[in-house]
């Protein structure tokens, strides 16, 4: 706690939020998310702004008021910051190229070493952020086992110990959270989905009606699948007439939000029989559902583990304060990017690659 | 004035008469401390503006008194509105195509408008005789945090503000909800392309009875396709309804290619992948696009996605939902090797997968 603690801006643009935050060490001193901004002003842009032109426009501006909102901790102008880090992958390719783009150029403006960060590693380590106070005040005990779920991620991962990773499982086709948001659209409802099937189901207690088929419950591996359950849900609401539907929608909602969540659930309790790992981590924007996380929780406390989610609500979400604690670790073990291409977008960027040896 | 159980008649009494004058009222809602106004006065809107310091062209939601009057604001069909009878009222914003009969200030450069029906005894009482839509913003300047108290209002609000407010009901320190979350209830606003638009001749069917013999199929599409050398890109558009397979077509033609981690791209609409080159003779920058356009509500995005790029270095591109590029298909159609594959649900478990050359 004593040695100086590295100051990073951080940079993170791997799909629709521009955001960006100046971190010291594990302590976040301002952090920006655009799309955050939006909400406070009502319901402005939150529709999916995807792509390059929408990046290009924010992210100036996003840099920006990081700084004015950092200078309440005393940071106020380039000489304070070590480093920069900036995500590198997975994402959208063009929308990736904005941030690495900006965060080259600031770079050789300040003369600042640049650090690539992969966006799974910060969703991994947001159980961890503190805020500008220090709190949570968490010590790092690994290993642990991190459950990553989101609208394009579902992975399990053994977090050895720092910036180490190995993959125990993934999805091999869509993700958690795209398969709730999908299957909200069959029910009928806009995007985003997923909060609308929680509340649905929270109303009548997550009733497990209709019990569709838990994707590769009984396979020996730690992967996942959601097609075939988003399938056979189409086949299963397609079957059912429009007044059936409508007056079973709390039930097919819970039902099939229980499918998924059942199968994280037991996935990753399988993980920890295996590992032995008994210290779980979750993140990714679908870990603040309430019903995901009481599941986790009980699953947890019967295995006798200990389980930690981010300690705000934004650090579930897309954001550059995460990307920042991994920039961080990194800048303390000089791991700073050699050239350019170390930093070169890589859309569908894997744990393992970032992961040292 | 100060609300509770005992003043809630007189407050509600006092409110109403205020906002019939065209006034200004500070409110709580069942989130934060909101500013009301009449949303078919345009004096009083235009008031509101100014206190919030508004930029025109971001949206201001509003207060609707019953879903049963929703059909007078918004474009709404009757599916819908059973669907919202599920989850309003709520802490939900709900965005439909505007009929434009409220202030157009109101609504969002799109012409679409923001609805809230919460869950709030003062504001059910207050439009059960209103009986007109209210705007619902929060009462804070653009880009300024919400309030949940009248002294923190106060605060920031310099006394010219102030003297634009002309009634104040309080309730004391509300508790920290979160804001609402936005749904989206707007049919998409794509031309999709017609048949007559693709100069197919050619067509030819398959039939699937398995997710392994659909990759197989889509293996054997790839490589009639790609044995006869072409310096185009290569464009396949995947046509068929949600679970049908088209992940898994893709699958089979991305393993022409060295690739075999292909995921859903739903959520960040393409993932860019690097193709392994057996022959030097083809540009490094030729990548394997995987795309899907489900998410896509605007024509205007497809420019802002970057797709140009991959065209001009001879890519492979697969695109699921590509009917739904209509116009934006004609730009490049000159440029371009392009084969349609539609697939349908064909039997119990079965798939017709026609390819359209």
């Amino acid at each position: 706690m004593n040695k100086k603690k590295e100051i990073i801006i951080a940079i993170d643009t791997s799909c629709d939020e521009t955001s960006a935050a100046i971190v010291c060490g594990r302590c976040v001193l301002s952090s920006v998310v655009y799309s955050q901004i939006l909400i406070h002003k009502k319901w402005g842009g939150v529709m999916p702004q995807i792509a390059k032109r929408a990046h290009e426009e924010r992210i100036d501006g996003v840099v920006e008021e990081t700084f004015r909102k950092a200078r309440r901790n005393s940071i106020s102008n380039w000489k304070d910051i070590t480093a920069i880090a900036v995500t590198y992958g997975p994402g959208l390719a063009i929308a990736l190229g904005v941030g690495i783009d900006k965060a080259i150029e600031l770079s050789k403006k300040h003369k600042i070493p640049l650090i690539g960060v992969n966006h799974m590693e910060g969703h991994l380590y947001s159980p961890f952020v503190q805020n500008s106070k220090g709190s949570p005040d968490r010590d790092f005990q690994f290993p642990y086992l991190g459950l990553l779920v989101s609208g394009a991620h579902t992975e399990i991962v053994l977090f050895k110990n720092h910036l180490k990773y190995e993959i125990l499982g993934e999805t091999r086709d869509d993700a958690c959270g795209e398969a709730l948001d999908k299957a909200a659209r069959m029910l009928g409802f806009g995007y985003p989905g997923g909060p609308i099937l929680e509340r649905l189901a929270s109303e009548i207690d997550n009733v497990d009606k209709y019990k569709f088929p838990r994707p590769m419950i009984g396979t020996k591996n730690f992967d996942f699948s959601f097609s075939g359950l988003k399938t056979s849900f189409l086949y299963f609401t397609n079957s059912m007439s429009d007044s059936d539907k409508l007056e079973n929608i709390s039930f097919l909602a819970s039902s099939f939000q229980e499918a998924v969540f059942t199968t994280l659930v037991r996935k990753t309790m399988k993980a920890m029989k295996h590992t032995g790992v008994n210290s779980v981590l979750v993140g990714g924007g679908v870990a603040v559902n309430h019903r995901l996380r009481t599941l986790m929780r009980r699953m947890v406390k019967e295995q006798g583990g200990v389980i930690l989610f981010p300690s705000q609500n934004y650090l579930n979400f897309d954001n550059a304060a995460m990307i920042g604690l991994v920039g961080a670790i990194r800048a303390e073990r000089k791991l700073f990017a050699k050239s350019r291409s170390d930093v070169e977008r890589v859309a569908r960027l894997s744990l393992l690659q970032s992961s040292i040896k | 004035m100060k609300i509770s159980k005992s003043t809630i008649d007189k407050c509600i009494f006092e409110t109403v008469k205020v906002l019939k004058n065209g006034g200004l009222v500070v409110f709580p809602t069942d989130t934060v401390y909101g500013l009301l106004v009449d949303a078919k006065n345009q004096v009083a809107v235009k008031k509101l503006l100014k206190f919030k310091d508004r930029p025109v062209g971001k949206p201001i939601s509003v207060f609707i008194d019953s879903i049963n009057n929703l059909k007078e604001y918004v474009e709404l069909n009757n599916k819908n509105k059973q669907i919202l009878q599920r989850i309003l009222p709520g802490p939900f914003t709900v965005v439909f195509r505007s009929k434009h009969t409220l202030d157009l200030a109101l609504e969002s450069e799109k012409g679409t408008l923001g609805i809230r029906l919460p869950q709030s005894d003062y504001i059910q009482k207050l439009m059960d005789i209103f009986q007109s839509p209210l705007t619902a913003t929060s009462a804070n300047m653009s880009g300024q945090s919400p309030h949940y108290s009248i002294e923190s209002l106060k605060n920031q609000v310099s006394s010219t503000k102030e003297m634009l407010i002309d009634l104040i009901i309080d309730a004391g320190k509300l508790p920290h909800n979160k804001p609402s979350t936005v749904v989206e209830l707007i049919s998409s606003n794509i031309k999709t392309l017609r048949t007559g638009d693709l100069p197919f001749v050619d067509s030819k069917n398959f039939y699937s009875k398995s997710p392994s013999e659909t990759r197989k199929i889509g293996q054997m599409i790839i490589e009639e396709l790609t044995t006869m050398p072409t310096n185009k890109a290569i464009v396949i558009i995947l046509i068929g309804d949600l679970g049908v397979g088209k992940t898994e077509i893709t699958r089979g033609i991305a393993k022409q290619f060295g690739i075999t981690k292909i995921i859903s791209p739903t959520y960040v609409i393409y993932y860019e992948y690097d193709i392994s080159h057996r022959s030097s003779e083809i540009s490094q920058k030729r990548k394997f696009i995987h795309a899907d356009l489900y998410n896509i509500e605007e024509d205007y995005e497809y420019n802002q996605l970057g797709l140009t790029t991959y065209i001009k270095n001879k890519s492979i591109m697969v695109i699921e939902w590509g009917e739904k590029l209509g116009d934006y298909y004609n730009k490049f159609k000159k440029d371009v090797k392009i084969i349609q594959i539609r697939m349908e649900y064909d039997g119990k478990n079965g798939r017709k997968i026609t390819v359209i050359k």
